[in-house]
This record gives structure tokens, C-alpha cells and sequence, in this order.
């Protein structure tokens, strides 16, 4: 028995293993293949590094990209140094090489491909506007749910409803709240407030830009400093009210799992209200919030069905997200080679983020 | 849990508080849904003379319900195959999630093998993965096969996932060990134990991983907008997404349509929902 466990364990995990192999691994592999060719349906002639020189504008930029990609890596590892004067140089290091790549990839966005750097841009909003709210929005409704009351199973179904509805549905529904028309219910909370209809899902300027601040003079400096676009800002509006109430699920669940002592020992020592809340109840959380904003960030990434049915052509991509950018380079323009060399470059910025983010977190996760 | 209610009861200002915001929370989650029933039932011109933000407002509502939107909805397009579709499709794929994660979880949660370990992280890694790098590839491997349109090309790449097995191993893991003792000494083999032991004592889990996916294969959209091209196997979200695009303006028949593709699935929820709190407040998923 015990020398055929090895064998049944390879039996019982061929099924998983060679589907997640087939559809989950092999296609990162399948897409740098691919990236190395001009593929428009059908194989066409290789290509080497042109369809990232396409992306980057030259080879030069991007070998520049992945230098300055490496070195801030590299500064990175050394703020974590033990020793003051490297920390500090890593630091040093880390402000400069950052500074840089913003110059490098302004370079890139104009010489390469502008609206896969814009798309990046969108992503970057899409992270900033999207997963804090979640979290604080989660945390308020988990902390009011922890408690017995009437009706409490109630409010905690109808919290889901959103997340478990058909995005294609329920952005249907979106698409009309946020329409151009007076009588459209966005319009009328405007109108509520004495404010004129705004164009909504077809504004494609930024907040900050409607909100009278000029994003000066630098082209690449003002794709960031417009803020997101209003149309954006409406799917990343939908995109909270669908994730909200999950949010709420697991934080609750990170809630049920603090020991009722540790209440009733801060209630003996007097500890209540915000230094509860502050000082015992959100470290005790901090686990749950880790997995929670990892998450977010990667279904960032994964955002697709809520752009792809609100995005209004009117608008010129300023609400695609990378993950929709590069749907519609292979979708629409069938370009294949030209997309993988665009999925692979995500792909290795996701993993990237993904070991920043988790060096950074980690250190602040409270295990008990 | 007691304690804390005593100080609620106490302090009725602030259980007051507390149930007031949670219901105006509930309010901003369900206010869309309620506005798309209410002009799924209106007359092409209710939809626009009577409009209103409030749903305490008249205004809000039709003057009569419209039930023939429906209908119209019903026969302007295909949407009963579209729903067997969608069906069948994510019943296929849960079925092979069910099957895949089982095995896979008892392997890795019971059987010895070298590496087991690090297989299970290299494939928890595979969640970090964004859809987006995986579906090109995936659709020309599903084309070569000739998978394109046909119910297999729609399920099979969907059919093991490691967040489902990350879950059952975490409750196989807190079966008691005598009970796999005791199958043991009856001779019972592991597959077996799988299917008479750990099955019957997983349900919760299974049911909460069938809801999930599920809900994940009934509204997904860019893998189905690739692989269904012809209306073969088109499931509800393409067939949706393509009714929106090619209806016009008009709100009645978009939300009645929306209406249709949203009640099963909610319905399955409102049944469901109190097992999948359950599971997930027992997984150890905040650990």
C-alpha cells in the first residue's frame, strides 16, 4: 500500500495537472513562441524581437526597459539591506531608476505603440480606483455586519447580489443609468445637486482635467495628470458596486476568526471605538487584507466584461484596460504575433508587480 | 458573539446606526437591479416620460406591467437555446472541476510523493496568471483541435482550476485521521476513500466550488466570444452581449433582456447562499 502511493498520487493528479499544464502554463510559452513571428491568422514569416521593437519604439528603448527594469529590482533588494548606507543608496537608486523609466516609457508611448502605454495608464486607474475602494467599502459593511441582529442573513445575501448577477447584465443596466440622457439616473443625481448632464460613458477627458486643473504642457506628463477618464470612472463605479459586498464575505469571514477573547480582554483593559478598531481589530484583519489586495490587483488584469460591453467607441480607448487593449489586437485586428508579444510583456509586468507587492505586504501582515 | 450582542442591546443608538447604514448599503446594491426590472415591464415611452432616480418615486415604476416585453424579447432572438447552451455548458464544466479537484485534492492532501509540496505551489502560482496572456494560445490550440464551436472547446480548458483544489485539500485536511485509518483497515482503496468518504464529508465544499463555477461559466464572455462563433453553441452572455449591440436604444427590450439571462442565476444563489457562508466561514481561507 504505502509503495503504491506515489503511483496513485501521479494517477489522481494526471487529470488537473496536465489541464492546467495544457490551458493554464504552456501558453506563456506558446505566446513568446508566438511573439516572435509576424502571425496574422495564419503563421506568418519570423520577426525576431520586431514585434517588441514595435512596442517599444526601438530596440534601443527597450533594451533601456529592461536595463532600468533590472536595476530597479536590483535597488529594490538593497533597501532591504540590513545595513543603513546600502538602504539608503537602494533607495537613492530606486527614486532614480523609477524617474527614468517614466522618462523611458514616455519615450516608448511615443515613438511605439501610444495605446498599449496608454492602456497601461488605464490600468494603473483601474488598480487605484477600484481596489482601495473595495477594501475600505468591504471593511465598513463586514464591521457593520458583525453583530447579531434582525435580518442580518438578509442584508448579507442582498450584499452579493451584485458580484453573483451576469456582469453582461448588470453592465447593461449601467450603460443606462450613465446615459447622455437628462432623464438618466446619473443625470438626475446631477440635477439634483443643481449640476448640468454630463456625457458620461462618451466623456473621454479626465477628472482632474473637468475639474479645471490644466495638465500642462508635457503630452506624456498629461496622460497621467488629466486623472482618468470620466467614461473610465464610471466602469470603475460599476466595477466597486459588483465587488463590494464580496469584498464584505471575506473580510467576515477574517472577522469570524478573531477570538471572542481578545474582545473581551480589550473590553477589561477599557480599549474601545477607533483603538479597537485600529490597534487590535485591523492587524488581526491584516492577513485577510493581504489576500484581499493581491487579489484585487490581479483581477485588475482579468477586468474584461464590464469594459468590453460599457466602452463606447466615442471615447478612442480611453477606458481599455491592457487586458482589453490586447483582446481586441488579436479579436479585431488579428493580429497574433503582434498580441502574444503584448500578453508576454503583461505578463512579465503582473509577475513583477506580484513580487513587489507581496515583499512590500508582507512585511506588514500581522500572523499572530 | 453573546457578549457583543448584550452591548447592542445596550446601546440602541447605535444599533440603530449600524442597521441604517447596512440597509442603505443594501439599498446601493439593489437599487440597479430594482431599476431594471421596473423598465423591463415599461412601454417603449414609459421608459423615458417616466423616469425617476428613487424607487419610492411613482415614477419609478410602469403605470401597468408590460409582461409582452418578454415575449418579444423571447422571440426576437434565440434566447431558449442560448439558455440550454449556457446550461449545459456549465454543467459539463463544473462536473469536470468537481472531478478533477477531488482527486487532486485528496492526492495532495492524503498520499505521499516526492515533491508534492512544491507541484502545489507551482500550481497555486498559476492564479496569478491573467486571462488575457492565456487565450490566444488557447485558441489556437482549441482550433488545431478543431474544438471551434463545439461543446468541448467550451468546457474542457475550463476543467481544473487550483483555487477549487486549494479549497478541498483545506478540508480534507481537517478530516479526522482515524476515520482514514478505519477505511485503511477495511481494505478500502484510495479511490475508494475519494468517492465514500471524502465526497460525503466534503458536500458543503463541492456544492460552494459547483456554485462558483457555475456562476463563472454562465457569465463568462471573452472565451465564448471566441469560441462560439456561429449560433451553435452560443450561451446566454454572447447571445446578450449581441442583442444589446444590435437591439437600438430601446430600454424596455434591453432590460427584459437582461432580465431573462440574471433570474436563473440568482435564484440558484438564493438557494445556495446559505451553504457557500457556511463553507467559506470553515475553509481557514483568512489563515
Amino acid at each position: 500500500m504505502q509503495k503504491r502511493e506515489p503511483l496513485t498520487a501521479f494517477l489522481f493528479l494526471t487529470p488537473a495537472l496536465l489541464l492546467v499544464g495544457v490551458f493554464g502554463v504552456l501558453p506563456i510559452l506558446h505566446s513568446v513562441f508566438l511573439s516572435l513571428f509576424r502571425w496574422s491568422l495564419k503563421p506568418g514569416p519570423f520577426l525576431g524581437l520586431g514585434n517588441y521593437e514595435e512596442i517599444f519604439g526601438s530596440l534601443w528603448s527597450l533594451a533601456w526597459v529592461a536595463g532600468l527594469a533590472a536595476l530597479v529590482v536590483f535597488a529594490f533588494r538593497g533597501t532591504r539591506s540590513s545595513r543603513a548606507a546600502v538602504r539608503w543608496a537602494g533607495r537613492l537608486t530606486l527614486a532614480a531608476t523609477l524617474g527614468g523609466l517614466f522618462v523611458l516609457l514616455g519615450v516608448s508611448w511615443a515613438d511605439g505603440d501610444s495605446d498599449f502605454f496608454r492602456s497601461l495608464v488605464v490600468t494603473f486607474w483601474f488598480v487605484l480606483g477600484t481596489v482601495p475602494f473595495q477594501m475600505l467599502f468591504g471593511l465598513v459593511l463586514a464591521l457593520g455586519l458583525d453583530a447579531k441582529f434582525q435580518g442580518k442573513k438578509a442584508l448579507r445575501s442582498l450584499f452579493l447580489v451584485p458580484y453573483v448577477v451576469p456582469v453582461v447584465a448588470s453592465a447593461g443596466v449601467f450603460d443606462l443609468l450613465f446615459s447622455l440622457r437628462p432623464e438618466s439616473m446619473a443625470n438626475q443625481i446631477l440635477h439634483g445637486v443643481g449640476m448640468a448632464p454630463a456625457q458620461w460613458l462618451r466623456e473621454p477627458r479626465g477628472l482632474f482635467q473637468l475639474a479645471g486643473l490644466s495638465p500642462g504642457p508635457d503630452p506624456w506628463l498629461a496622460l497621467w495628470t488629466s486623472g482618468p477618464s470620466l467614461a473610465l470612472v464610471c466602469i470603475l463605479i460599476f466595477n466597486v458596486w459588483i465587488y463590494s459586498g464580496y469584498y464584505a464575505l471575506i473580510f467576515s469571514n477574517g472577522l469570524a476568526a478573531i477570538p471572542r477573547e481578545v474582545y473581551e480582554a480589550a473590553k477589561l483593559d477599557g480599549v474601545g471605538g477607533g483603538r479597537l478598531l485600529f490597534r487590535i481589530i485591523l492587524p488581526l484583519l491584516s492577513p485577510t487584507s493581504y489576500f484581499l489586495a493581491l487579489l484585487g490587483v490581479i483581477s485588475t488584469f482579468k477586468a474584461f466584461t464590464s469594459v468590453f460591453i460599457l466602452r463606447d467607441a466615442a471615447v478612442g480607448g480611453a477606458t481599455d484596460p491592457t487586458s482589453v487593449y490586447i483582446f481586441f489586437t488579436f479579436f479585431r485586428g488579428l493580429r497574433y504575433g503582434y498580441a502574444a508579444a503584448l500578453a508576454f510583456v503583461l505578463f512579465l509586468l503582473v509577475l513583477g508587480l506580484t513580487l513587489v507587492q507581496r515583499r512590500i505586504l508582507e512585511r506588514r501582515v500581522f500572523y499572530g | 458573539m453573546d457578549d457583543r450582542a448584550v452591548r447592542w442591546r445596550r446601546a440602541p443608538g447605535e444599533w440603530f446606526l449600524r442597521v441604517g447604514f447596512l440597509t442603505a448599503a443594501a439599498f446601493v446594491a439593489v437599487v440597479p437591479l430594482l431599476w431594471m426590472v421596473a423598465n423591463a415591464l415599461k412601454s417603449g415611452g414609459e421608459t423615458i416620460t417616466r423616469a425617476s432616480a428613487n424607487p419610492f418615486d411613482p415614477l419609478f415604476w410602469p403605470t401597468t406591467p408590460l409582461w409582452t416585453n418578454f415575449v418579444q424579447v423571447w422571440l426576437d432572438d434565440d434566447f431558449g437555446s442560448y439558455f440550454v447552451h449556457s446550461a449545459l455548458i456549465a454543467g459539463v464544466t463544473t462536473a469536470g472541476v468537481l472531478l478533477t479537484s477531488i482527486l487532486a485534492a485528496y492526492a495532495f492532501a492524503r498520499l505521499r510523493f516526492p515533491g508534492r509540496e512544491t507541484i502545489f505551489s507551482g500550481l497555486l502560482a498559476t492564479l496569478m496568471i491573467p486571462e488575457v496572456v492565456t487565450v490566444l494560445p488557447n485558441f489556437l490550440v482549441v482550433s488545431a483541435l478543431g474544438w471551434v464551436d463545439t461543446l468541448a472547446g467550451l468546457t474542457v480548458p475550463f476543467m481544473a482550476g487550483a483555487f477549487s483544489i486549494f479549497l478541498l485539500r483545506q478540508f480534507i485536511r481537517q478530516i479526522p485521521e482515524t476515520l482514514f485509518d478505519a477505511a485503511q483497515i477495511d481494505g478500502a482503496s484510495h479511490l475508494r476513500t475519494t468517492f465514500s468518504l471524502v465526497v460525503p464529508l466534503t458536500r458543503g465544499p463541492l456544492f460552494t466550488i459547483a456554485f462558483l463555477e457555475v456562476t463563472a461559466s454562465w457569465n463568462s464572455l471573452q472565451w465564448p466570444l471566441l469560441v462560439a462563433q456561429t449560433p451553435r453553441w452560443r450561451p446566454l452572455s454572447v447571445g446578450l452581449a449581441r442583442f444589446l449591440s444590435g437591439v437600438g436604444p430601446q430600454i424596455e427590450l434591453r432590460m427584459a433582456a437582461s432580465l431573462i439571462a440574471l433570474v436563473p442565476i440568482v435564484l440558484f444563489f438564493l438557494m445556495a447562499q446559505r451553504q457557500i457562508h457556511e463553507t467559506l466561514m470553515k475553509s481557514g481561507l483568512q489563515e
